[in-house]
């Protein structure tokens, strides 16, 4: 028989598991973002750090690469589930940052395009182009990275 | 005097262009990329007018305007020009030359860059004069007073820098060192003091300066403290009234300490620095007029990513110039409240408000005929940045 504590006590739990459930999906998936990279560039995987890197100006090599061009998404769901999970800036703040390294005089700002497609057309043609694509977008004539 | 390096930095430029242009088959080879940025400030005070704007009454003269070119003609060189329109108040309605410069990275390790280049002291000071870039609309005022900025943001000469990997247990170090020579037009805002007391600098001032600067990233993710140390000699001719002279100032060097923390939606940064000095200016058959000054200077702050578009921040700026006579005069306590909404990639806006107590920096006595203690200070700002 239960008493009416246990009783409290799973409907509890179900109400946390639930919101635990409902939490889940607002959080970007790391699966719906592609790292893509012209087939020159030597690396097969990489790091969570050296994209962070890459692609806030603080690096422009990866390992077993010589160097590297980040390309960007204009804007979307993938921009910023990039950006949020492997940057950790909001897109405002990332653009931002680079407009400091551009007006400073430390770098040039990454090209940015308009779509996935778009990024795979760059990337596929340009040596050692590095970008992020949806997952569920064609892909074909550039490589992709597994990141760790 | 101070065109010849504008020139020669120029003329760097168009040499390091011109040169690769032959391995260029088209505009395209060259990346060449065109960006700006304008922004408008608008400022009320309620007590002493700030930086020659008439702030009590509500002034908007406070209009800034980048044009930046940069072309990339082979992998690892840039070469880049950036020119600046700037109105502050009658401190400054002209058009100068930000940097003109040509940079060479070998590799991670190692690369150059020279012509007019930034200066790289400090937390912000490369970037300081670039609003887009940051959530204030005043940086904290104690280390980059907004009428000094010139003194400290880049001079003609260069810059060495690099990152060396530590390994993954303790981070990486990055670098920088960098001489030249520090150029300051006679009608720099940073002579504004001087000119109060009746003095011009007919040529600006001129002098060597060196420096470095090293940057430790932490193994914790998001932390980052540095120290840099500047070295400067700078002196001009001077007149005052018909009197003729010069003005000199010691040689000093100047530390500064810093960290910064940033963490997805969260920055946490501060910065000390102390500045010790003696400006001499000595008139023939006149009088020597010594100015000495000893400023120690730090601020901490805050910002907290509140939205995709909206960020909020607050920093504490404090700095005290010991050789000031005690009273309100020999410092500055300036709290401020901040916030940015990105309206689009391109349009921004800020406001940001202040409570300042001293008046230690941004005032001039040419329109402030008695300066009270403190004062309540409300800003504005609209961006827009390609």
């Amino acid at each position: 028989m239960k008493t009416n504590g246990e009783t409290f006590v799973k409907m509890r739990l179900s109400i946390v598991l639930l919101a635990l459930a409902c939490a889940a999906p607002c959080r970007p998936a790391h699966s719906q973002v592609l790292v893509i990279a012209n087939p020159s560039v030597g690396a097969t995987d990489v790091s969570k750090a050296e994209l962070r890197d890459v692609f806030t100006g603080a690096s422009s090599s990866l390992k077993g690469a010589a160097q590297v061009t980040p390309v960007l998404l204009k804007g979307g769901t993938v921009n910023n589930d990039f950006l949020d999970l492997y940057v950790g800036k909001s897109d405002s703040a990332f653009r931002a940052s680079w407009r400091g390294i551009l007006f400073s005089g430390q770098g040039m700002l990454p090209k940015t395009l308009d779509s996935d497609a778009a990024v795979v057309e760059y990337v596929a043609h340009t040596p050692g182009a590095i970008g992020y694509i949806g997952k569920a977008s064609p892909h074909e004539g550039v490589k992709t990275l597994m990141v760790r | 005097m101070r065109r010849s390096p504008i020139a020669a930095a120029l003329l760097l430029v168009v040499w390091v262009w011109g040169g690769h242009r032959a391995w260029a088959q088209s505009i395209d080879d060259l990346n060449l990329e065109v960006h700006g940025y304008a922004a408008q400030g608008f400022i009320y005070t309620t007590n002493n007018n700030w930086n020659t704007m008439e702030s009590t009454d509500g002034s908007a003269a406070w209009t800034e305007a980048v044009i930046n070119i940069s072309a990339r003609p082979m992998p690892r060189l840039r070469v880049g020009v950036q020119g600046r329109y700037l109105l502050l108040g009658y401190l400054a309605n002209t058009i100068t030359l930000d940097w003109a410069q040509a940079d060479y990275k070998r590799n991670e390790w190692f690369g150059f860059r020279a012509g007019k280049v930034k200066t790289p002291i400090g937390l912000l000071n490369e970037s300081q004069d670039i609003d887009p870039a940051q959530l204030w609309v005043l940086l904290p005022q104690s280390l980059y007073a907004l009428a000094n900025r010139n003194s400290t943001l880049a001079h003609f000469g260069g810059v060495v820098y690099g990152t060396v990997p530590l390994g993954e247990m303790f981070g990486e170090l990055q670098y920088r060192a960098y001489g030249g020579q520090r150029v300051l037009s006679s009608d720099d805002a940073v002579f504004q003091t001087v000119r109060d007391k009746g003095i011009a600098l007919p040529n600006g001032a001129t002098g060597p300066m060196f420096g470095g600067s090293l940057l430790w990233q932490t193994p914790l993710r998001g932390l980052m403290v540095g120290a840099s140390e500047d070295s400067e000699h700078t002196s001009g001719a001077a007149t005052l009234g018909a009197l003729s002279g010069s003005l000199k100032a010691t040689h000093f060097y100047q530390p500064y300490l810093y960290g910064i923390y940033e963490r997805n939606k969260l920055m946490v940064g501060g910065e000390y620095t102390r500045q010790a000095l003696q400006k001499t200016t000595a008139f023939v058959a006149g009088p020597t007029i010594f100015i000495p000054k000893d400023q120690r200077a730090w601020y901490m702050m805050a910002s907290y990513k509140l939205s995709q578009k909206a960020t909020a921040g607050i920093y504490y700026s404090d700095s005290l110039d010991r050789q000031l006579p005690v009273g309100s005069a020999r410092y500055q306590k300036d709290w401020a409240l901040s916030a940015r909404y990105d309206l689009n990639t391109f349009l921004y806006l800020k406001a940001e408000q202040h409570w300042i107590d001293g008046t230690e920096l941004g005032y001039s006595t040419s329109d402030n005929t008695s300066l009270k203690p403190n004062t309540r200070m409300t800003t504005f700002k609209v961006g827009v940045s390609f």
